[in-house]
């Protein structure tokens, strides 16, 4: 059997909280290119603080969300124990030095269930 | 517009010029948004394939921020089981359509300025996904433990060196390897097992071991009137260690006598008592639900009449035997003639729900709820009693005026 440790890597095991977007389907590019660092669109606040996203030539009206339950954002150690430990311990747990740690807690979302709406050019832009 | 106040805090290329433009094409004005706009993109580090996530119930959470080990215990067949210090939790994998960007800074509206020079501040996305991983609080997975522990039952020292007593012994740190179960429930677990801390390894007794030395114990009892005054247990330590180790022989005492509280008691004679000496007395239920397994165990069925006679014969003199004594052991068919009385322990039977109704109902069709009782109740939870098991799994009827409960599905 495996055993993988989830620890909360500071030491007064504080959390810090992330947040996160949720869109409906996926982000794509239309040339298959890698998306690291590629821009995805304006997040803007009205003054009743619902959320408005631009990406491309649509627009997105949102909600804040309260997670019912928080998400844990984990990931994974890479340091693996070294090798040359005492043959004794040779078993099938090959993976005993597998762990994550919690780097974040989502506590909130924004919300964008609702089809993009287009933006349509209809005023030519003037620039 | 006061460019002077344009925040750009990574080195993309988005003017606050653009982002009015882009605004202005779509509608929305100026006026109706508050003055910062975060710049959503992906981090040049984007990393999907490191990062999980898993949704959190409060107590887990609680877990997490007080520091306590969480570990996910993953087993080929039965999956992976998340761990806190007491509970247990299947995890299983969820897949949704719409994607989560992870998000380290994103500010919500309630935390930017109503008004206030246009902004833009730059947020990274650094991780999509489109999975996350659930909990369900789920019954630890046990079996296995007495599996084990029953490879290698202790059976005495001078058995200790033979062949097949040798290997297959666990201690704590091994049981955690191999059973999927929190800490505290693996300790219940083995209490429950009546298992014993030999040498640092958990064994479980033997039952032919166990019945000598528990015969040796009330023997001496009957010998030195301990029934009534109960176990000195130094004395009855002293004078049984050179048969059995202390430690086993303590642990078997603890299991079936409870520790006589000395404030009482003592009035029968005016010597008040000099030494403090731990005194146990048999406990009449655990010694009178042993001697009906010892019993059962070997007849397997039994005329209900002459177990029960032949049962009363076997317990030290002045204890009572009683069919509550041995619930959840034994299995009484009051319909068959002359009546019966089986060796059914719930000990033994499938921990999985399905498997244990199917279990019970090829051994008896049709159950009522007082007999059916003792052998579902460990599979109750706090959200799911008895009741509610049998409403799911069983199929009411009534049968001779008596409440009684079939299986739902074909027994196979």
């Amino acid at each position: 059997m495996v055993q993988i440790v989830i620890k909360v890597p500071r030491e007064d095991n504080t959390l810090s909280e992330w947040a996160m977007i949720e869109l409906q389907g996926s982000l794509e590019t239309r040339h298959p290119v890698a998306l690291n660092g590629r821009f995805i669109g304006d997040l803007h606040f009205t003054k009743k603080d619902v959320p408005v996203l631009i990406i491309g030539h649509h627009i997105l009206y949102g909600k804040v969300v309260t997670l019912e339950k928080p998400f844990a954002v984990l990931v994974k150690d890479s340091e693996q124990r070294s090798e040359n430990e005492p043959m004794e311990t040779e078993d099938e747990n090959v993976n005993k030095g597998t762990s994550y740690s919690v780097t974040a807690i989502i506590k909130k979302k924004l919300l964008f269930k609702t089809r993009p709406k287009p933006i349509i050019a209809n005023v030519p832009k003037k620039l | 517009m006061d460019s002077d106040n344009i925040k750009v805090t990574s080195s993309v290329e988005r003017t606050l010029v653009e982002v009015e433009a882009v605004l202005e094409f779509a509608k929305v004005e100026r006026k109706e948004i508050k003055a910062v706009t975060q710049i959503v993109h992906f981090s040049p580090d984007l990393d999907n394939d490191s990062v999980r996530l898993l949704e959190l119930d409060s107590d887990v959470l609680d877990a997490l921020s007080q520091g306590d080990k969480i570990v996910i215990r993953g087993d080929k067949e039965d999956g992976a089981v998340l761990c806190t210090k007491n509970k247990s939790y299947d995890i299983k994998g969820a897949e949704i359509s719409n994607a989560m960007l992870i998000m380290p800074n994103l500010q919500f509206g309630d935390s930017l300025p109503e008004d206030g020079p246009a902004q833009l501040h730059h947020r990274q996305v650094t991780s999509t996904l489109h999975s996350y991983y659930e909990l369900r609080q789920c019954k630890p997975k046990l079996k296995k433990l007495k599996t084990i522990l029953e490879e290698n039952p202790y059976n005495g020292w001078e058995n200790e060196e033979d062949s097949e007593h040798r290997g297959n012994k666990y201690t704590l740190n091994d049981i955690l390897n191999m059973v999927q179960a929190s800490e505290t429930e693996i300790e219940v677990a083995l209490e429950k097992l009546h298992a014993v801390q030999i040498d640092g390894f958990w064994r479980v007794l033997d039952f032919e071991f166990l019945t000598q030395v528990l015969n040796h114990i009330i023997q001496m009892c009957e010998e030195n009137d301990w029934l009534s005054t109960g176990i000195p247990m130094e004395e009855c330590l002293n004078t049984l260690q050179e048969l059995f180790p202390r430690m086993v022989l303590e642990h078997i005492i603890k299991m079936y006598a409870d520790k006589v509280l000395t404030s009482s008691n003592s009035e029968e004679e005016d010597e008040p008592l000099t030494i403090d000496i731990d005194y146990y007395r048999l406990n009449e239920d655990k010694i009178c639900r042993f001697f009906a397994e010892l019993n059962l165990r070997e007849a397997g069925k039994f005329n209900l009449k002459d177990f029960l006679s032949v049962w009363q014969k076997c317990v030290p003199e002045g204890m009572k035997t009683g069919l509550y004594q041995i619930e959840g052991m034994a299995l009484v068919d009051q319909n068959s003639t002359p009546e019966t009385i089986m060796y059914l322990n719930v000990a033994d039977l499938p921990e999985e729900v399905e498997e244990r109704f199917n279990f019970l109902f090829r051994t008896r069709e049709k159950w009522s709820l007082e007999d059916i009782t003792p052998f579902i109740s460990d599979l109750a939870t706090e959200t799911t009693d008895v009741k509610a098991l049998l409403t799911k799994y069983a199929r009411a009827s009534t049968h001779n005026g008596i409440k009684v409960y079939n299986s739902r599905k074909p027994v196979t």
